[in-house]
């Protein structure tokens, strides 16, 4: 190599760093202002304002946290009198009313039970000690009521002496795999628990000694009062009420913290970005020598970071590891991405509202309700945070779990990053459009040229593949028979939106022309792109999702071994793909009604595929 | 800004009013007035329209109750042995104190036990998964039973399992309980206990928790349009044009305050229509659209009066969402939480409080209008 080219080689390099350097200070100066001004604008009495609120909630709070908030109290009535062995447990109970019999009962004699014409009762105790129902929720009072007998039976129990006999049976719960014989698995909960457990196994496998099981609950202390539900973290010894089947209760609340402050930060971030919106505060900074990735990214740098470290002292104070904190970090990068989008979006504070709301509520839910699945099947995996209650009870998470639910949510977070810089520039700021034609501004923007059409449609797949996760995990617990058909309808309306929009984006944008040959060539290219893509979702076979019904109406089954079937499956959904995204294409060369009727035809005809092949295979 | 103010002017001069125009809600301008004030409601209302919020905000109740009920029927599903109907869970049980066990279990639902004599043939029979669980029982020195229970790890069965089983002990430790009340060792006898019933198990979540949602929901919504839209309107400098109508600066904030207070009782309207419809009985669903209209002109007045006060939207949504959720939580200093008392009203249970209280409410959003309307009237509209 020559001297000169070095040197050349060395300038550029150096231009680079220069050239690097002067982004990250721009992006920096814009980071510290985010901060400056949000700090400055939190005036005194705003401060003052919100720590008289917290004193006065936490004090009411704080009174009332031994008996919560009271949402079921005296809800049902119950007429019974004061001499009735049945009048304790409707005065001890929380949920009932007692009133006297005489006020509600006109008459009674056999079984028969004459309310008063104007007495609101929904149990009655009679005299002689039975239990009578009246209207329409009497069957739900009765029920809570025969609850209410055994909670009082149980307080009645805890102050007996003779332990042994108010507390006749006691029970130990072990958890075995099966597939595993001879190992005593770990039970409801990790961590020191399993150690307890596995040594009692150990001391008296196989002969009966009763005694060691009592020893467990801790010598002769008596037993607890029995906590029935909620205690999903107790021991594995005690009392036939406490034993609770697994569900990981603390540790999913525990989890539920690391998404609650995110709530509240993106409210924060859409305002920001908002504001700059209004009144074209930001041309300001669009005619400064700031790229606007650098604007955008100074702008989040700040609300991500203080999530950062909003995460890391969640996981100080609940003892998670360093896998909680890199679980969550993509929920919350996520979070902003979708409130960054959605701020570009909006025409007002008020849809901004909507708009953050709405995104709150989803994602939320998407990572709340598989995460509650985490001990029972690997559905849950789809939520990061799964691994933090996997981390939390001190399970180990493997590398291809973290990427197989992490995945998504980086990818759709740089997607939507993406799509959400490329409208933000002086023509769609500040143009009031309702968001439908926003949506499609931000997809236009990206569509250049034939071959950004089998791009677009690839980076739509993490969208794609979170949403059918979802469908998956929503209608899981749902019988089979009305779940599949929901499933594969879900996935093939998805699965056609992603191959098209970005096309109908582009003819209605006047990206391409709306000729015949154009919407097939079009077509072809964003069917076979997408196809591409979703051979990467076969990652979910990794994780045995396939063996699941809903999971193999969703992704298809799993791939055979013999090389023609191989072909065939291959091949298959190339044809179906390309086929369907056509068809939807030239609907969308037609105009709006068009793309509707052409997006209609190719999801009947996905649905039909994917059930074929759903018969074929099951 | 003068121009605008002009016709304005030239209409008031010739009547030789104050000069700025005074509330003219005096002498005969009152229908004009309600004309003036009933358009800026439909504006607003119409920007909720052209915007699709409402229908947006409607989809995230639906969400969020569609939610809260999956979540509730879906674990009561997963966890209630009755929704595996025609699935016999078999049980082997052994050791030396079996016949309680087997007598209970059999008699159960959905259970089969079967006596095996050696505790190894009973781990190879749940190895080979012909039993789900292995129960072993034996009778311990001081007279307990000791049931020692082996369930299969980690499947969707074994929560049903477990419940099944804990359903089967409890009743083996009331019969025991009861034969040792009769021989006199407990001081206290236990309550019997009536025979179980069918009953619906979401009937207490129905009306406890899904109805003061759908009852709140609305309000929460509504007081945060509120914040948003005066707020929106300071910022982008049209309250300002909004005050060249013939109508005081209090008018307007009225007009805007009545049109969105009024949505929130009108949805909760819905709500009602759409579970009486579903067979949920409401037992006085008048009062409880008081009751949200109530709650809905008290949160409505204040976010407007933190929109007022507060510098920036980021700072009056903080401030709103802080004092409601703040409100919610210190209202367990009451007699009756509000949610109590819209479940109360619901299921038809209401004493003395609950009515009390609806009136309070009542009161409280008058007054708390009242007071907002006064320190408008007080407020210096330049300095917004």
């Amino acid at each position: 190599m020559s001297d000169g080219r070095g040197r050349a080689l060395a300038e550029r390099l150096g231009r680079l760093r220069h050239r690097l350097r002067e982004s990250i200070a721009r992006t920096g100066r814009i980071a510290r202002w985010e901060v400056r001004r949000s700090a400055g604008t939190v005036d005194r009495k705003t401060v003052i304002a919100l720590a008289v609120m917290l004193l006065a909630v936490g004090t009411a709070g704080f009174s009332a946290a031994d008996d919560g908030l009271g949402l079921e109290r005296e809800i049902y009535v119950v007429g019974v009198d004061e001499e009735s062995r049945y009048y304790d447990v409707a005065a001890d109970s929380d949920q009932f009313r007692p009133v006297p019999l005489a006020d509600v009962i006109a008459e009674h004699d056999g079984d028969d039970i004459v309310v008063h014409g104007d007495a609101t009762v929904d149990i009655v105790v009679t005299r002689d000690g039975r239990i009578g129902r009246v209207g329409e929720n009497g069957a739900a009072a009765y029920d809570e009521f025969r609850t209410a007998i055994e909670t009082y039976n149980a307080n009645l129990m805890a102050d007996e002496e003779d332990h042994a006999a108010a507390y006749p049976v006691s029970v130990t719960l072990e958890y075995r795999d099966r597939d595993d014989p001879r190992s005593a698995a770990s039970g409801a909960d990790g961590g020191d628990e399993t150690g307890e457990k596995t040594g009692a196994v150990d001391g008296s496998s196989g002969t009966g000694d009763g005694e060691s099981a009592a020893d467990d609950a801790g010598g002769d202390e008596p037993f607890q009062v029995p906590a029935i539900g909620g205690g999903g973290s107790g021991s594995s010894t005690g009392t036939p009420g406490s034993i609770a089947p697994p569900f990981p209760f603390t540790s999913l609340v525990l989890a539920f913290l690391f998404v609650v402050p995110m709530n509240f930060v993106v409210q924060a971030y859409g305002s920001t970005i908002m504001d700059e919106r209004v009144k074209r505060r930001g041309e300001l900074l669009l005619v400064s020598p700031a790229s606007r990735s650098e604007i955008v990214a100074g702008k989040t740098l700040p609300y991500l970071l203080g999530l950062v470290g909003v995460v890391v002292a969640i996981a100080l104070a609940i003892e998670g590891g360093p896998v909680a904190v890199a679980a969550a970090l993509p929920i919350a990068l996520l979070f902003l991405a979708a409130a960054f989008v959605g701020a570009m979006f909006a025409r007002s504070f008020k849809e901004l509202t909507f708009v953050t709301v709405t995104i709150s509520v989803a994602l939320t839910s998407y990572t709340f309700v598989p995460a509650i699945f985490t001990d029972v099947t690997s559905i849950a995996l789809i939520s990061p945070l799964t691994l933090i209650v996997m981390d939390l009870q001190n399970e180990p998470v493997r590398l291809g779990e973290y990427l197989f639910s992490t995945g998504p949510f980086y990818l759709s977070a740089a997607v939507c990053f993406l799509l959400g810089l490329g409208v933000y520039r002086e023509e769609d700021m500040f143009a009031q459009k309702p968001i439908p034609a926003k949506v499609l501004d931000a997809i236009a923007n990206r569509v250049r040229g034939s071959w950004s059409i089998p791009l677009l449609s690839i980076l739509f797949l993490p969208f794609v593949f979170a949403s059918q996760l979802l469908s998956v995990a929503l209608l899981f617990a749902v019988p089979q028979s009305v779940a599949v058909p929901l499933v594969v309808l879900a996935a093939a309306l998805v699965e056609e939106i992603a191959k098209s929009i970005h096309v109908y984006a582009g003819v209605t944008r006047s990206r391409f022309d709306a000729t015949l040959r154009t919407a097939a060539v079009v077509g072809a290219l964003s069917g076979s792109g997408f196809f591409v893509g979703e051979k990467l979702t076969h990652v979910v076979q990794f994780v045995g999702l396939p063996e699941l019904a809903v999971g193999t109406a969703a992704f298809g089954p799993a791939v055979s071994s013999e090389p023609l079937i191989l072909g065939a499956v291959f091949l298959a959904p190339l044809a179906l793909h390309v086929g369907t995204a056509v068809c939807s294409a030239v609907g969308a060369s037609r105009g709006r009604a068009g793309y509707a009727l052409g997006l209609l035809t190719a999801v009947l005809v996905h649905v039909v595929y994917n059930l074929g092949v759903f018969v074929l295979v099951a | 800004m003068s121009r605008d103010r002009d016709p304005e002017r030239t209409r008031d001069s010739s009547r030789r009013g104050p000069n700025p125009p005074t509330r003219p809600d005096d002498e005969g301008e009152s229908g004009s007035t309600w004309g003036a004030r009933w358009a800026i409601a439909r504006r607003e209302l119409r920007s909720l329209r052209s915007e699709k919020t409402i229908l947006l905000a409607l989809a995230i109740q639906l969400f969020i109750a569609a939610f809260s009920s999956f979540l509730v029927v879906g674990l009561v599903s997963l966890y209630d042995p009755g929704s595996i109907d025609g699935d016999r869970t078999e049980i082997a049980v052994t050791g030396t104190d079996t016949d309680t066990i087997l007598a209970v279990a059999n008699e159960q639902a959905g259970v089969t036990a079967r006596r095996y004599d050696d505790l190894e043939r009973a781990h190879e029979a749940f190895d080979r998964r012909n039993v789900s669980a292995v129960v072993e029982a034996n009778r311990t020195d001081d007279g307990r039973l000791s049931a020692r229970v082996t369930a299969p790890e980690g499947d969707l069965q074994t929560s049903v399992l477990v419940v099944q089983l804990r359903e089967t002990l409890t009743e083996v430790e009331r019969i025991e309980r009861q034969r040792n009340a009769d021989a006199g060792r407990l001081e206290r006898t236990p309550l019997p206990l009536p025979s179980s019933i069918q009953a619906s198990p979401y009937v207490g979540f129905t009306y406890t928790i899904l109805l003061p949602l759908l009852c709140f929901l609305p309000v929460f919504i509504s007081g945060s349009i509120a914040v948003d839209s005066l707020i929106e309107e300071r910022q982008r400098g049209t309250l300002e044009l909004l005050r060249v109508a013939p109508l005081s600066l209090a008018d307007v904030i009225d007009a805007k305050l009545q049109a969105l207070a009024v949505l929130a009782p009108l949805q909760a309207l819905v709500w009602l229509l759409l579970l009486a419809g579903n067979g949920t009985t409401i037992a006085a669903p008048i009062a409880l659209v008081a009751l949200v209209a109530a709650l809905s002109l008290l949160v409505v007045t204040a976010g407007i009066g933190i929109a007022l006060w507060a510098p920036d939207r980021r700072q009056a949504q903080l401030l709103y969402a802080t004092a409601t959720v703040g409100a919610l939580v210190a209202a367990t200093v009451l007699p009756e939480h509000p949610a109590n008392t819209v479940a109360k009203l619901a299921i038809g249970n209401p004493t003395a409080t609950t009515w009390g209280l609806l009136v309070g409410y009542c009161l409280l959003a008058v007054g708390a209008f009242a007071a907002l309307r006064w320190a408008i009237g007080r407020l210096d509209p330049d300095s917004l």
